[in-house]
């Protein structure tokens, strides 16, 4: 096993939330399924369990994908800080390991490996709960969960978000990561302190709103650059039940732009931000041994 | 044979506070070098430049690396304990001996399990669970199955008690000193560790007052117990400390003329807790 196997093993031990909380939502979500009740308002027509089942997988995708990036968000702002405060850094740093190591290890774990292991919980979740109401339900909703398209489709969109989130956000991730090798306490405080004050600085002194715009544009251009609008036939789908209508896209294929976000020079500039961040990161960990 | 340890005018400042101000040593390989000074008078920072855990100025060399620019590969040949309660408290002890041999190619994993085995802590235990004394025999195994060329110490025993520190000193002396080794320990409490040191630095704020290795001692420093009426005129020999017990005063003398001073009493060599009151003192009484 090589060196970086062993620094993410590491995290595992250190940070055993990472798969405790994915596996007590699968787990809460499985038991929704053993004992919930199942028909919702009266017998479905094929296609109307379709569009719920579809939705429900989603929404399930959703959950997960919600809670990761909370808790990839606390992970990043924590990974640099903790070993500071309870010294434990001068056992790690008495190894063979080189801080640039050290510190490129938590950034995959917290972009890549967190990411994986809610995507996992995720899939193996859904499996047993489609195959719960599939036992369960005796009505046309039985099928509701067993849809290989879909399954297909979100498999695509979990690995494109899971990347292009990464890429996208990079600038913010590898802020957290230089705030949590800098701050000598109150590193939550720190992440949220030094943007705000610019924001304000500028505000009263210069009465622009430039640092305001650069983070609320990172902040939601996201979807803008990674996803466009379905258009033409079929894009859209609009389900009757009862009374209600909804609507949704035709498929997750319409909806993904990969090929505007790689083009956009927003990305690489972000990209570009992010591995500053990084490098910045590295050269306080090489420095602070302390809190 | 060059030095393990080479440091020429090494300097660190916090802001207008210098904590080491040019300090010049050698630590040679082999030797057992105890780092003694007052709280604060540089040892830490002498140590945490020599570990490659902070930036200084100067000329440093250890085992011909530049500590800061290299600590990695430094610490394939040098391994510290800066502190014994630094392990982890999540870290279960198993998990500590499987991760270090899977970094460490020198860790000789049947060593760290021989040198645990004699003590009763089970392998799944947390690092939290464990008393200090514990984490300390946990921290000691671990770095003592690193087949290192230098091994540094900070303060190791404080907070324990007296077993655990007599322990920690007889396992460090027994199971780990060869002549393929080098130790170097800081600590403010000089007579714990004097009967196994072979050399001494002495430093105070920031200075290094003192350079000798143990045999040296013997021919460099006398000190003399000299009767009230003999006093003014031992005094001329130019004692560097003078100490005032019963009816007598004990001069301390460097560079000492021992035919002369034969006449005021006998000669005796200053034990090194003597010699640290004396020089980091001076002229007092």
């Amino acid at each position: 096993m090589n060196q970086y196997a062993w620094l993410i093993r590491r995290e595992f031990w250190e940070n055993r939330a990472i798969w405790i909380v994915p596996a007590v939502i699968g787990a809460a979500l499985t038991l929704g399924a053993l004992f919930g009740k199942l028909e919702i308002g009266g017998l479905f027509t094929q296609t109307q369990a379709h569009a719920v089942g579809g939705v429900m997988l989603f929404a399930f995708g959703v959950t997960f994908f919600v809670v990761m990036n909370l808790y990839a968000t606390w992970y990043l702002v924590d990974c640099l800080y903790s070993d500071r405060k309870d010294r434990s850094i001068l056992f790690w740093k008495s190894l063979p390991i080189s801080d640039t190591a050290t510190v490129l290890s938590k950034l995959v774990t917290g972009v890549i490996v967190i990411p994986l292991v809610y995507f996992v919980a995720a899939d193996v979740s859904t499996l047993l709960i489609a195959f719960i109401i599939s036992v369960r339900a005796r009505s046309a909703f039985g099928g509701a969960l067993w849809q290989p398209d879909v399954w297909l489709q979100l498999q695509v969109l979990w690995l494109y978000l899971i990347v292009t989130t990464a890429i996208w956000y990079l600038p913010f991730i590898g802020y957290l990561l230089a705030i949590s090798a800098w701050a000598k306490r109150a590193v939550m405080l720190w992440t949220i302190l030094p943007p705000l004050a610019l924001y304000l600085v500028e505000r009263w002194f210069f009465g622009t709103h430039v640092v305001g715009t650069l983070l609320w544009d990172r902040t939601y251009d996201y979807a803008a650059r990674a996803f466009s609008e379905p258009s033409g036939r079929g894009a859209w789908v609009t389900t009757v039940i009862h009374a209600d209508s909804f609507t949704t896209p035709g498929s997750v294929w319409t909806l993904l732009d990969p090929v505007d976000f790689v083009t956009s020079p927003a990305t690489w500039i972000g990209v570009v931000v992010g591995i500053a961040f990084i490098i910045i990161a590295i050269q306080l960990r090489l420095r602070r041994t302390e809190t | 044979m060059s030095p393990l340890i080479e440091a020429r005018d090494l300097t660190k400042k916090y802001g207008k506070h210098t904590a080491l101000d040019h300090a010049t040593f050698n630590v040679q390989p082999g030797r057992i070098v105890g780092l003694i000074g007052p709280n604060g008078a540089g040892k830490t920072s002498a140590l945490r430049a020599i570990l490659g855990l902070s930036s200084y100025q100067g000329h440093l060399r250890v085992l011909e690396r530049e500590p800061f620019a290299d600590r990695a590969a430094l610490m394939l040949d040098a391994c510290f304990i800066a502190d014994v309660a630094v392990l982890p408290s999540w870290l279960r002890v198993d998990d500590a001996i499987d991760f270090v041999a899977g970094i460490h190619p020198r860790f000789r994993r049947e060593r760290a399990a021989h040198l645990l085995a004699k003590t009763q802590i089970g392998g799944k235990r947390r690092m939290r669970e464990l008393s200090k004394g514990m984490k300390t025999q946990v921290h000691l195994a671990l770095t003592m199955a690193i087949d290192a060329k230098l091994l540094v110490l900070d303060e190791p025993t404080l907070g324990l008690d007296i077993l655990a520190r007599r322990a920690f000193y007889d396992a460090l002396v027994n199971d780990y000193m060869d002549d393929t080794r080098t130790i170097l320990i800081t600590t403010h409490q000089v007579e714990e560790v004097e009967n196994l040191l072979t050399d001494v630095i002495f430093i105070e704020k920031g200075r290094i007052v003192l350079d000798c290795s143990l045999e040296d001692i013997a021919t460099r420093y006398a000190a003399v117990a000299v009767a009230e009426e003999q006093l003014a005129a031992a005094r001329a020999h130019r004692p560097f400390h003078e100490r005032r017990t019963l009816g007598k005063t004990v001069l301390y003398f460097e560079r000492p003329d021992f035919d002369g001073l034969a006449a005021f009493g006998e000669v005796l060599t200053p034990s090194v807790s003597d010699l640290f009151v004396a020089k980091l003192s001076g002229i007092s009484t």
